[in-house]
């Protein structure tokens, strides 16, 4: 039993224990953000519409902003922090940028973190599968295109090739 | 949101136990719960957390009859994804689960937190208006105001419509659930699990307070038979059906032997539709006997002033379902 009120629990977040007091009746997201400083995941609709707030439990994507943060202790929690490596990007990271596949940003880091547990379960995903697992974040500026180009020269880098994007167009490729 | 008391049972005794205490409510993922209780429609002084059961009530068990046994706590994702619901009787579930929200939303909400959740009504679900159903104001505020996301059919003083995808699919393959009330089991056709009449001051379920659904059964369907489910909506992603329909239908000889026919989204509850599904048995699958079981299906339909689509649009999907099932 978890009385109201603050608790105190070690979270396991991008491979660090962390140990955090916080209002017992707080969402994942709530605590990420305004108790741990771990601003990178965006807080959006509030109802589990627009994916902005996505983070990984147990490596699947899922929305922290419908989630209590009481639920998510014992759980390896992983957020855009934990995704890249020291000073070097990961390759979903550069793909975005070096495509353009973020313009505001706002919906960003909950597509980098959906987008990767996609390639980790599937490392060479079709268009039609891209499309479908990113069905749950919403993106308002780049029109999904180059977001989802970016996902799919990310996943052939992690594969180790090294190809030329796709140029299909809003009018058909 | 406002606080309350969490409580993690160690056993499912120690949960119907708990959630049978007054202002306590049940929690499987949240997925609705959390938002209504961030909306403040729902203020629960303790919320029992059956996730702390997960190892016992999330499976999907082959049944030596063929048939299926799920978990309350199995994941949309993880219907959609198990090779036992692969065959053509149980598309109609597995379409239905794939559909739902989105993947994200998949990944965490439950078969039975979908069978549950509060309709997505405008007037019960903010706090801004008082109606009959929301026990707040005197009558049904969606019968004379913005409906055309409510019934068109099997309403009384309350138009609200009734917001699961997996009913339908579940009631079309002649389902049954397993609930728990304090130490005892009960085993019931899921059809139950809706009130006959669907009042307003009436709960959205038949559940006894405190009392659980801890598995779902899909019993084994006749052989041959094959099930669909399709529905309309105005987003392709993270939208509740307008109108749906799920159907099982058993083809032999080229002749249709047996055909069950269940409406979602156009009423408080799901509707079985035995009458319309009647008129299937013994014809050969065609466009034009289909539209004559859509007609069937809707003939009872007393639309609102927003909702006329309904009808039409709700008779092309019984149509699709059909095609879906025999082509």
């Amino acid at each position: 039993m978890i009385d109201p009120g603050k608790v105190l629990a070690t979270f396991c977040i991008n491979g660090e224990e962390q140990a955090c007091a916080f209002v017992s009746h707080r969402t994942l997201l709530e605590v990420l953000r305004e108790d741990l400083q771990l601003t990178g995941t965006k807080h959006g609709c509030e109802l589990g519409e627009c994916g902005a707030c996505t983070v990984q439990i147990n490596g699947v994507p899922v929305l922290s902003c419908l989630m209590l943060a009481v639920d998510a202790i014992g759980q390896q929690i992983r957020t855009v922090e934990g995704l890249a490596d020291g000073p070097a990007l990961h390759p979903l990271q550069d793909a975005f940028a070096d495509l353009g596949a973020a313009q505001c940003g706002y919906c960003t880091p909950g597509l980098l973190m959906t987008a990767e547990a996609l390639i980790a379960r599937d490392p060479c995903p079709s268009r039609e599968a891209i499309k479908q697992g990113l069905a749950g974040n919403l993106c308002r500026c780049t029109g999904y295109l180059k977001i989802f180009e970016a996902v799919e020269l990310a996943a052939a880098r992690m594969r180790g090739e090294n190809p030329v994007p796709k140029r299909e167009t809003i009018y058909g490729s | 949101m406002k606080p309350f008391t969490y409580i993690l049972p160690r056993s499912l005794p120690e949960a119907a136990t708990a959630a049978a205490r007054k202002g306590a409510q049940l929690k499987a993922a949240g997925i609705d719960l959390i938002d209504r209780m961030k909306e403040r429609i729902e203020t629960p002084s303790e919320v029992v957390n059956l996730l702390s059961l997960k190892g016992e009530l999330s499976y999907i068990k082959s049944e030596r009859d063929s048939g299926l046994r799920i978990g309350a706590l199995t994941t949309l994702n993880d219907l959609e994804l198990d090779a036992a619901l692969g065959a053509a009787q149980f598309g109609a579930l597995r379409e239905a689960a794939g559909r739902t929200a989105t993947p994200l939303v998949r990944n965490r909400a439950t078969i039975v937190g979908n069978l549950l959740q509060v309709t997505r009504c405008w007037y019960l679900r903010s706090a801004a208006f008082g109606c009959l159903h929301g026990k707040k104001g005197p009558a049904c505020l969606a019968m004379t105001g913005e409906n055309r996301y409510h019934s068109v059919m099997g309403y009384f003083d309350c138009v609200r419509v009734h917001p699961s995808n997996l009913a339908p699919a579940l009631l079309a393959l002649d389902a049954e659930f397993t609930s728990q009330l304090g130490d005892r089991q009960s085993r019931r056709k899921l059809s139950e699990l809706f009130p006959k009449e669907a009042r307003a001051m009436l709960a959205e379920h038949t559940l006894l307070p405190g009392e659980i659904v801890t598995a779902i059964h899909v019993p084994a369907q006749p052989a041959n038979a094959r099930s669909a489910y399709r529905e309309s909506r105005e987003k392709l992603s993270f939208d509740w059906a307008t109108t749906a329909c799920a159907a099982r239908i058993v083809v032999e000889g080229g002749k249709i032997r047996t055909a069950t026919l269940v409406l979602g989204a156009v009423a408080p509850v799901p509707m079985p539709m035995p009458e319309a599904a009647k008129l299937l048995i013994g014809e050969a699958p065609s466009d034009e006997l289909f539209q004559k079981v859509a007609n069937a299906a809707y003939q009872s339909a007393v639309p609102l002033s927003q909702n006329v689509y309904k009808v039409q649009v709700g008779k092309a999907v019984v149509r699709e379902t059909l095609h879906a099932i025999t082509r």
